[in-house]
């Protein structure tokens, strides 16, 4: 998967350090906002079962802002664009699996 | 990015900020005047009568039911707000029927002379409202769209912030450090004073200026999780309703609410009431709540009494259950909004307010004195993103103030009966920002600066002298008459107007002086010109301690 997505990347002349702070951009704004959502769902899932569901998501919420924020700042601190990319995608779908496999341990249908 | 955190962080800092720190300009600025909306509005309405001191509290309500019952007699809820600190007239409000396809119907709200019990006809104006409404609705812009602008650029804030922190190791030695006349490093250390005095404060209204739109802007998260139904179900969880009180449809004869409050007031002895708001009125269900403070989320229910209008007995209330986040998020609304604070905390809410403004500002001219000095050598000139950056600087730091001062002059000098006169306050607003931010195009930096400030301290300190020649509600009345709230407005006013003229005063006293400084080194002896030389080495490399903190970590690490 890292392979294909640097193989994307580099399909455009990203050497150009105005692409790279472009690209940078794109994946602070899309996908910081992606990780803001995936985190939002596994926290919410996480407290399911103490708090009740309407809260669980609510604080999942709370925190959405501040993991945006996070993740924007990983991504204009780390190496070079395509590693922001990689990380990013890479946390994406380490909550997505963790928030399905909770789900199956919480017995949540939706 | 860079070679380590911290000093990317410091790069991130310095484009987040830049980039919409106009727009956060203007969002803290008008966010900072809503602390006042209240009071704006009535300065804006100058048809209102004076304060009147020493009016019972029985008799207010008396000439408002009076009121209410010759304006309002098929409406069934309707709410009576007394005289209070913020807003000396006694005021009325209900919704009208709702239309058919509608939802609500539309609210009316009326000023009630209290010495003739007659409706106040005041000009067209967005008063205050409109003014605060800015901050997050921004103006000509849908709904829709300022919501995601002001919500993309809230972000940035508060990433700006967060970096702010990260970047400042010594956060604490450096809110103490002010080397004034040191130019980049003088402003350095104002952004530095600024956001650290207040940041505690940055962040709340930050990070709750977000929550406000929490749902528009994660609805992806929700729509993943849950349907539409179950959605409002959570919105209800989170922001508890008192139960509606619905009219059973019987006519009955309610007590006079002047009598009604004689309970609220046994209840509290004292003679404070903010507002009494009267549900199903005229109806063998009918119930008058009073109200003696804003209470938001340190909800006091000893501060609300509700009484059953036909019987005048006490109705015991349930207090609203919030969850624990209902309670997280309520509480930064009310932090954000200050509703519960009075006078004093209301002042301080709006120094700190303007404290965030001149953050931004501090930072915005940081941005270009630390670039000047490289721009200034160019062959060519500066840069035009330079450029840019500094006449959006004086534009907007300077030219928005006169902009909001302008409001306030189309308030008094538009034709009382012009069409769309409310629009048009706001229109010249924006007209005179456009021209304001042109201007500097034309002139050269130093100058524009100096114009406008200069400008500025007219602008405001002609705004009362104006007052007086349009209207009768001016300063010298209102000091006679005692009307704290208005004199306060008009000396506001003045004192802006003399911080101007005093940031114009010393700002060509600095140009002056470098004008000075410079032929005296020339002229000057050799060894003053070493020791010159020395001083500036000096300067340099403190310069560079601070400025380059990839260096100050290398030692530390």
């Amino acid at each position: 998967m890292e392979f294909l997505v640097s193989y994307f990347i580099n399909c455009f002349n990203f050497s150009s350090p105005r692409w790279a702070v472009f690209s940078r951009s794109l994946v602070a704004i899309f996908g910081g906002y992606a990780l803001a959502t995936s985190c939002s769902l596994f926290i919410s899932q996480l407290l399911l079962n103490s708090v009740g569901k309407y809260q669980a998501i609510h604080i999942g919420l709370l925190f959405s802002f501040l993991v945006y924020a996070c993740a924007a700042m990983w991504v204009f601190s780390v190496l070079n664009a395509t590693k922001a990319w990689i990380d990013i995608i890479k946390a994406n779908v380490f909550f997505a699996v963790a928030t399905w496999l909770l789900m199956q341990f919480t017995g949540a249908n939706s | 990015m860079k070679d380590n955190f911290r000093q990317s962080m410091k790069w991130f800092h310095t484009w987040v900020g830049l980039i919409v720190g106009w727009v956060l300009f203007f969002m803290f600025l008008t966010g900072s005047l809503g602390y006042f909306y209240q009071e704006i509005t009535r300065w804006m309405e100058p048809e209102r009568p004076f304060i009147e001191h020493n009016v019972s509290n029985e008799k207010l309500l008396d000439t408002a039911q009076i009121f209410l019952s010759k304006h309002a007699k098929s409406v069934d809820e309707f709410s009576i707000y007394l005289p209070n600190v913020r807003d000396q007239n006694l005021r009325v409000a209900w919704r009208e029927p709702a239309e058919p396809g509608k939802k609500r119907g539309r609210r009316q709200s009326h000023i009630v002379d209290i010495n003739t019990g007659d409706k106040v006809e005041s000009r067209a104006t967005g008063g205050g409202r409109l003014l605060y409404r800015m901050h997050y609705r921004l103006h000509y812009l849908s709904t829709k769209v300022s919501y995601w602008i002001v919500g993309f650029c809230s972000m940035l804030m508060l990433l700006a912030v967060i970096t702010g922190v990260v970047i400042h190791k010594k956060i604490f030695t450096d809110f103490f450090t002010f080397r004034a006349k040191k130019g980049l490093l003088g402003w350095l250390d104002i952004h530095n004073v600024l956001s650290v005095i207040a940041l505690p404060f940055h962040f709340m209204i930050t990070y709750s200026g977000l929550l406000f739109f929490l749902f528009t802007y994660m609805a992806l998260s929700t729509n993943l999780q849950i349907s539409d139904d179950e959605y409002s179900e959570l919105r209800k969880e989170i922001f508890p309703r008192t139960a509606q009180i619905e009219s059973k449809n019987q006519a009955a004869d309610m007590l006079d609410i002047s009598t009604l409050y004689q309970q609220a007031k046994r209840t509290w002895k004292t003679d404070e009431l903010l507002s009494v708001k009267v549900y199903a009125a005229n109806d063998n269900n009918a119930q008058v709540r009073f109200v003696r403070h804003e209470t938001d989320i340190t909800y006091n229910p000893e501060d609300q009494v509700l009484v059953n209008a036909i019987t005048g007995e006490i109705i015991p209330q349930i207090a609203k259950k919030y969850t624990v986040s209902g309670m997280i998020h309520n509480g930064f609304f009310s932090l954000h909004e200050g509703q519960f604070a009075g006078p004093i905390a209301r002042w301080i809410y709006f120094f700190t307010g303007l404290i965030g403004t001149a953050m931004i500002a501090s930072g915005l001219i940081l941005w270009t004195t630390k670039r000047k000095p490289k721009q200034m050598k160019k062959p060519n000139g500066p840069d035009f993103g330079y450029r840019l950056v500094e006449q959006l600087n004086i534009g907007t730091i300077v030219g928005l103030p006169i902009a909001i001062a302008t409001y306030f002059y189309a308030n008094r000098l538009l034709p009382v009966d012009m069409a769309e006169r409310s629009a048009w306050e706001a229109n010249v607003m924006f007209i005179s920002w456009a021209v304001l931010l042109i201007y500097p195009i034309f002139r050269p930096a130093n100058k524009a600066w100096r114009e406008q400030l200069q400008l500025a301290a007219l602008a405001y300190m002609a705004l009362p002298l104006v007052n007086i020649l349009t209207t009768d509600k001016h300063l010298i009345n209102s000091l006679i008459k005692q009307d704290w709230g208005l004199a306060a407005f008009d000396m506001t006013f003045l004192v802006i107007g003399c911080c101007f003229a005093f940031s114009a005063y010393k700002y060509k006293a600095l140009q002056v002086n470098k004008k000075v400084r410079k032929p005296a080194i020339r002229h000057g002896s050799r060894q003053v010109t070493k020791q010159k030389n020395k001083q500036n080495e000096k300067d340099e490399r403190e310069n560079e301690g601070l400025l380059n903190l990839q260096q100050a970590n290398k030692g530390n690490s």
